[in-house]
């Protein structure tokens, strides 16, 4: 260990991207500087580096479960609406502040004052008042019962917590004047279009991390990004939307010298069909969609085999998404059945099927510039053109995109859900809002209202019992309506040097464990 | 002279205004939508009172003149407005960022020279001979070669397999070495073969053989007769180098992870971040006008014809 990060140092000096490199400071690289670190605030706030210097009242884990985090203990009243936290009596900020009851009241009054900004999480409207029992305890009072309270507290933002000096008048709307927080990093040194640098936080009130601190080198290619981790720049690469490619993963993989790990399902990547539109209106249409997809080849070809298939729409590892649901199968000649049966015929010379003089044809929209989504597309085209379905591909702008999402303007669309914490509850939670591309796709469903009914209840109701067979019937109901293609699970990859030992995942997405990595020997 | 540069000079501003309306407009001829990126770039769900919201505070509620003639108002008190990605004021970003890029271009444009130069005068004393050759092969090799590609392929021989130079990031001259060559070969390819060309066609005239019939030795009458008078074409190509080279930085500076301000705008076109994208093209409008107006100046000292020619009329 101690060469490889002499050595990682006297490159990165010698190549000047590590700044005050030190030892056993790991190198890492983002496409972007992590911004002013607003523990309050989004864009251009980086998220990984948010959860890095800042903490939650509960942490969500791998599990889908929420442990005690910077509150030691809650307690729900009967009706649901009013929260008790104990928080925990050993934590100080990094700049020796006490982390108590003033300091949450203080932050949730800065998040609150700029309700309209969070206003897309529920849980922001729901806040009716926050206020101080005591020294260590907050109580939290909700319009309504929420059950996603939790989850939603668990984010990486907005609700965690800053010193309450470093507020402007109480509020962080406008900015704060030093990332100062709870966590296991502390914010030391940045270099606009260069380097980040975390150190440790030796005031940690948990187990300190191994490492002495963390280097962020800003690199916004991904080829450049697997050059520098290969000449020695940077230690690990690790992300989920493609920090390197899948082929240049698979060439690390098979370079046989490096750590290379793929994390358990984050997310799920899949097709919107329109219920809305002349052809995909027709159930057996979007069933025949669903068989005839073949996702082993499209991983294969386009993902290197780095992500798996995916079956639901939600992973079953999630919270309430373990419900039996038999899979669609590849199976083209099914899905050719299927058409005959609701009398879609071979009838032209180019193999598409008709109906009744109107032609079986749909289109596909994906984002014209992402390399990854344009071969699936194509994939697609072609498994669906050998059962008589003929697509057209539109490849647009994001944005145009975007725009066709919120108004329908589709026939079939890539879509993904938004990962954990926010699934289950969150992304079900938007498919009853308008502007979303699965709004769109199921408001073609006689049943759309029910759905939206159903998705409410789960949200509302206080009795586990109750929320779970109401999941089990919703998920079960968009399932069979086959509104979906789900195709694969997007997950988190890692490349390390070997000397840093495993590489753990986060239970989220946008975190990155770097306080958990432990280099070897040590 | 002087009034050769004033009238130039009062150019300047006419033709920044005539860039940025271009860009301005031409940004919103495309169908997306700019409240929708604004709302993309600061990950917030894009709901219907989000984005109407955002539309108030960008101004895009008002007609596309009057945000026009707003986006001037404040830039013409220096004022870009707000990065959407970054959500930081643009120029002192540019600005800060632009150092870095002069430096890496300023390179390029001393290479250009100083290998250009000497291998063009080398082709033009062995015409037709090995050395044209070689000369005949680099510069073939280096315009048909796109400089990203160049910049991969330095990388694997040099970073990777050799480790001989840091691979990207910015330090001392060794960082210097393979942004600056992949940027300048394709210049200093055509700047040789272009004053190959201008010196044979020199030698031909008539004031060489002159110079020849008076006894001079060779090698005056080719630096004073022959090379001075070749070197006027390649003023004037010097001139449009530079913007090739500042060009050149764009996708570089990406490869490299040089801290410049031609990665900040790859970054903040594929972003459709706006304010950077106007700002940076009038920034690139200013330097390239100068720079050409520099050569002008140079090129009008250098010959004394058009020099005697403008103090005449004067």
């Amino acid at each position: 260990m101690r060469s490889l990060l002499k050595s990682a140092s006297i490159v990165a000096l010698v190549a000047g991207l590590a700044g005050p490199a030190a030892a056993e400071t790991l190198g890492f690289s983002w496409p972007v500087n992590v911004g002013p670190l607003n523990p309050h605030l989004y864009s251009p706030n980086q998220m990984f580096a948010q959860v890095m210097v800042f903490e939650p009242l509960v942490k969500y884990q791998e599990d889908g479960s929420l442990a005690p985090w910077l509150a030691s203990a809650w307690e729900i009243s009967e009706d649901g609406r009013t929260y008790e936290f104990t928080l925990r009596d050993d934590v100080t900020f990094s700049n020796g502040e006490p982390f108590d009851a003033e300091a949450v009241v203080a932050n949730f009054d800065a998040i609150l004052a700029n309700r309209e900004r969070h206003a897309w999480l529920e849980l922001t409207n729901q806040i009716q008042q926050v206020e101080v029992i005591d020294e260590h305890h907050v109580r939290l009072t909700l319009q309504d019962s929420y059950y996603p309270l939790l989850q939603d507290l668990s984010l990486p933002r907005p609700f965690r917590f800053v010193a309450p000096s470093q507020l402007i008048d109480g509020e962080s709307a406008q900015g704060i004047t030093a990332p100062i927080g709870t966590g296991p990093w502390v914010l030391a040194d940045t270099r606009l279009g260069e380097y980040d640098h975390f150190v440790r936080n030796e005031h940690y009130w948990g187990e300190k991390p191994a490492l002495e601190g963390v280097n962020i080198s800003v690199i916004p290619d991904p080829n450049t990004r697997a050059i520098a981790f290969q000449t020695g720049g940077i230690d690990l690469i690790y992300g989920v939307d493609g920090p390197i490619s899948p082929d240049t993963f698979q060439r690390f993989e098979q370079m046989g010298q490096f750590t290379t790990e793929v994390s358990d399902p984050i997310a799920t990547q899949m097709l919107a069909i329109n219920s809305q539109q002349e052809a995909t209106r027709d159930q057996a249409v979007r069933e025949a969609i669903n068989h005839a997809i073949d996702k082993q080849t499209m991983v294969d070809t386009v993902f290197y085999g780095t992500q798996p298939t995916a079956d639901a729409l939600f992973s079953p590892t999630l919270p309430y998404a373990d419900v039996p649901l038999a899979p669609y199968a590849f199976d083209p000649e099914l899905a050719r059945q299927l058409l005959e049966g609701a009398g879609w015929r071979l009838g032209d010379a180019e193999g598409v099927r008709q109906r009744e003089g109107a032609r079986l044809s749909t289109d596909l929209v994906y984002v014209g510039n992402d390399a990854v989504s344009k071969s699936m597309a194509e994939i697609i085209q072609a498994d669906l053109a050998r059962v008589g379905i003929e697509t057209r591909l539109i490849g647009e702008e994001e944005s145009s995109v975007y725009a066709r999402q919120r108004d329908g303007r589709f026939g079939m669309i890539f879509n993904r859900t938004w990962g954990a914490p926010s699934d289950p509850h969150a992304f079900i939670s938007s498919m009853r809002v308008p502007a979303h591309a699965d709004y769109q796709a199921q408001l073609g469903l006689d049943d759309k209202a029910d759905i939206d009914a159903m998705i409410s209840d789960i949200l509302t109701t206080t009795g586990e019992e109750r929320r779970r067979e109401l999941y089990t019937a919703l998920l079960t109901r968009l399932h069979e309506s086959a509104i979906y293609v789900p195709l694969t699970y997007t997950n988190a990859i890692a490349v390390a040097r070997p000397e840093l030992g495993p590489i753990p995942f986060g239970a989220m997405a946008s975190e990155i464990p770097f306080e958990r990595i432990a280099p070897q020997g040590q | 002279m002087a009034s050769f540069i004033l009238r130039r000079l009062l150019l300047l501003p006419l033709m920044l205004l005539a860039a940025s309306a271009l860009i301005f407009f031409m940004l919103r001829l495309g169908p997306s939508d700019p409240a929708m990126d604004y709302l993309r770039l600061s990950s917030v769900p894009p709901t219907p009172q989000a984005l109407e919201h955002a539309r108030i505070m960008l101004g895009l509620d008002k007609p596309l003149l009057v945000q026009y003639i707003t986006w001037l108002k404040s830039a013409l008190q220096l004022d870009f407005g707000v990065s959407y990605a970054t959500q930081r004021p643009v120029l002192p970003d540019l600005l800060y960022y632009l150092p870095a890029t002069l430096q890496l271009a300023g390179v390029a444009l001393l290479l250009t020279l100083g290998i250009s130069i000497p291998l063009g005068r080398w082709a033009a004393r062995h015409q037709d001979e090995a050395p044209d050759q070689w000369v005949r092969l680099i510069a073939f090799i280096g315009v048909s070669m796109p400089n990203f590609w160049l910049g991969f392929l330095l990388v694997l021989l040099f970073s990777v397999h050799l480790g001989w130079l840091p691979p990207m990031g910015r330090g001392g001259w060794a960082h210097l070495v393979m942004p600056a060559v992949a940027i300048a070969l394709m210049s200093l390819s055509i700047n040789a073969r272009l004053l190959r060309a201008s010196m044979l066609e020199v030698k031909g005239q008539r004031h060489v053989t002159y110079a020849r019939l008076r006894g001079l030795p060779e090698r005056h009458v080719e630096r004073s007769h022959v090379f001075r008078n070749a070197l006027l074409p390649i003023i004037t190509a010097v001139g449009m180098h530079i913007g090739e080279l500042i060009g050149g930085t764009l996708i570089i500076e990406s490869i490299f992870g040089w801290p410049g301000v031609g990665r900040f705008a790859v970054s903040a076109i594929f972003n459709r971040d706006y304010p950077v994208i106007q700002c940076f093209t009038l920034l690139m409008v200013t330097i390239f006008v100068v720079c050409n107006l520099i050569v002008d100046i140079i090129y009008a000292w250098a010959d004394p014809r058009i020099r005697l020619s403008a103090e005449g009329a004067e």
